[in-house]
């Protein structure tokens, strides 16, 4: 009878387990499948380094170049990342090493919090306070890869912060009676001990911010300004996710238009794996060095 | 978890695209197919209307009445065809001589090429459109050829009215519009030189919309718009991305405009101001009309929507979707 219901719990898990990577698999398909007249019409190239957008005939042939775009995705991305960094380790480096056990219950709640604030509320307090901001210190327009930037780096802060704190945590639990009892002070055991030796922690944060910021959506095409141009620091940009949402509501269906935003998700989704195997295998070269 | 809620999205969106294809695609036989049958019913209908006393003679309709076409009517027709099932639920509601059918009013949105296309494939009664019909496709759909102006659409030349430039120009011509939108003109001295150097922010919506072509066809006539413009996802947006920088200017909807007359300040075009009447006379130029059109006569369910449409009810939506009704 036991041998049963086992046999039937490990057949219905193994079931849905199946379904799920059908899902992803079918996703992948229907995304390559819809993307595929774009990239045989405009030609790969054109499509990755064409600095062009221009998706309706006026007067020229319409050109489908999403080098800008691609740009400003990871530019907002890795300015966010950074940012988020600095903020991500500190704050985990304080909270692993200085808090006690209560604060930290106390905080570390209040900081995931931040996690499941809407994005369309980042969105609004980009526009309305960071923005602002910048336009106080003299720019015409406050809408820049600064602004997204910043927004998005609150965004992705508590997944770092979590990710570190956790491993910096066990650290310290691992090294933290040791170091004390051979008189090394608080803050030379966090700096010299602790950080160094959650690198991979670190990483791991790192990873699951990036994929976060890079398809973060409406915060980012509030503040960003959604212009095609090529983005700098203080110069507005388009991110692949904005166009798409920005723009396939209208495209007509069955259009090159309409082909080529499917061709944008395929090279976000490209984007994503590339990076997060890169990670996995910075990842790996780590533990082997025997890092947490 | 987010980025996966948005390829779901997205897939549902492709779903829904789908779907609706399929909708224009679908051949509405009964209303597509004959439309003798229709013409007839028509006058049917007035003896039905007269007799409504005693003994009713019942109709023959068709009782769902499809649109298809125009992105910009989409979404009044829709509204309007809400209102209507609403208010009667069921065709003998709306005139006693009708079966008891549900209204039902489907509405498939997409370019104003879909409007006349669908028509003439009879995959639609009615098509929509946000611009002129064009001669080559009045002649091919026949002689039974009707067009029902809706409304009219314009968009403003509007910018903050803290901007210090309301108070020295209320005129720009199509020229230096086109100019400031290329980014040619770049910064506002050059408009004026007692005004600021500071760059002219352009805001417009997403290249693909309905918005972005009228001024397209109007105003910018091939001149590509400057790459630093800033994109807006809807026109609530952008009129409130210039009631909130000085240094902005934006081709705001007239509906839109009218909402924030304390924040926006829209210039004359070429002479004329934004105005109903220089929009419904033409003097004002970046408009277009939108209208829907029919190759044959209409049958008794159609001719009852169409007069709704046309009612003070129909005016009221209209009117709330920021148009100009041109009834």
């Amino acid at each position: 009878m036991r041998k049963i219901a086992d046999r039937l719990l490990g057949a219905a898990v193994g079931a849905l387990c199946l379904l799920s990577v059908l899902i992803l698999a079918f996703m992948v398909f229907f995304i390559v499948r819809e993307s595929l007249p774009a990239i045989r019409e405009v030609g790969l190239r054109d499509l990755l380094l064409g600095d062009q957008w221009r998706p309706i005939i006026y007067r020229d042939a319409p050109s489908y170049g999403l080098r800008n775009m691609i740009l400003s995705t990871l530019y907002v991305s890795v300015l966010a990342v950074a940012l988020a960094l600095v903020l991500g380790v500190g704050c985990a480096l304080f909270l692993a090493c200085a808090a006690t056990e209560r604060q930290r219950a106390l905080v570390m709640p209040c900081i995931d919090l931040l996690a499941g604030i809407p994005s369309v509320v980042y969105g609004f307090v980009g526009l309305y306070i960071v923005i602002r901001a910048i336009e106080a210190c003299g720019r015409a327009a406050g809408e820049s890869i600064l602004a997204g930037g910043i927004v998005l780096s609150v965004m992705i802060l508590p997944y770092m912060i979590s990710a570190c704190c956790e491993t910096m945590v066990h650290v310290r639990e691992r090294y933290g009676a040791a170091s004390r009892a051979m008189g090394v002070s608080r803050w030379y055991m966090a700096g010299a001990l602790v950080l160094p030796a959650s690198r991979r922690g670190i990483l791991i944060s790192m990873a699951l911010a990036t994929g976060r910021a890079m398809g973060e959506t409406m915060a980012v095409m509030m503040v960003l300004g959604n212009a095609i141009a090529a983005p700098s620091l203080l110069g507005k940009g388009e991110t692949i996710s904005a166009l798409i949402a920005l723009e396939m509501g209208m495209a007509e269906v069955g259009s090159i238009h309409f082909s080529a935003l499917y061709a944008a998700g395929l090279v976000l989704m490209v984007l994503l794996f590339a990076i997060n195997i890169g990670f996995e295998l910075v990842k790996r070269k780590l533990s082997r060095e025997g890092s947490l | 978890m987010n980025r996966i809620v948005k390829k779901w999205s997205a897939l549902l969106l492709a779903a829904i695209m789908l779907l609706s294809m399929a909708a224009c695609g679908n051949n509405d036989a009964p209303s597509g197919g004959e439309p003798q049958n229709g013409a007839q019913t028509g006058s049917d209908v007035q003896n039905g209307e007269t007799q409504t006393g005693g003994d009713v003679q019942t109709v023959e309709i068709d009782p769902q009445i499809h649109f298809c076409g125009s992105s910009s009517l989409a979404p009044v027709i829709a509204s309007i065809g809400a209102a209507f099932q609403d208010e009667y639920g069921t065709w003998d509601k709306v005139n006693a001589a009708f079966p008891a059918e549900e209204i039902d009013i489907a509405v498939t949105s997409g370019g104003s090429g879909d409007g006349p296309q669908s028509v003439l494939d009879g995959t639609a009664d009615f098509g929509m459109l946000a611009r002129s019909v064009k001669d080559g496709e009045k002649e091919s759909l026949g002689a039974g050829y009707t067009e029902y102006m809706v409304a009219y659409d314009a968009l403003t030349i509007s910018v903050n009215k803290n901007n210090p430039i309301c108070g020295l120009m209320d005129d720009l011509d199509t020229d230096t519009i086109r100019k400031i939108f290329s980014g040619e003109i770049a910064y506002w001295d050059e408009l004026d030189a007692s005004l600021e150097h500071k760059e002219i922010v352009v805001v417009i919506r997403d290249l693909s919309g309905g918005a972005a072509e009228v001024f397209e066809k109007n105003v910018m006539q091939g001149t590509p718009i400057s790459e630093n413009a800033i994109q807006s996802a809807s026109m609530g947006a952008l009129a409130a991305k210039i009631a909130e920088n000085e240094y902005a200017i934006g081709y705001a909807g007239y509906g839109v405009y009218n909402q924030n007359l304390e924040s926006l300040y829209a210039f004359k075009v070429n002479g004329a101001e934004p105005t109903e009447e220089n929009i419904l006379n033409g003097s004002y130029t970046i408009q277009r009309p939108v209208l829907f059109v029919i190759n044959r006569a209409l049958d008794g369910a159609e001719q009852a929507f169409v007069d709704y449409i046309f009612s003070d009810k129909g005016r009221q939506i209209v009117v709330e979707n920021g148009y100009i009704p041109a009834f």
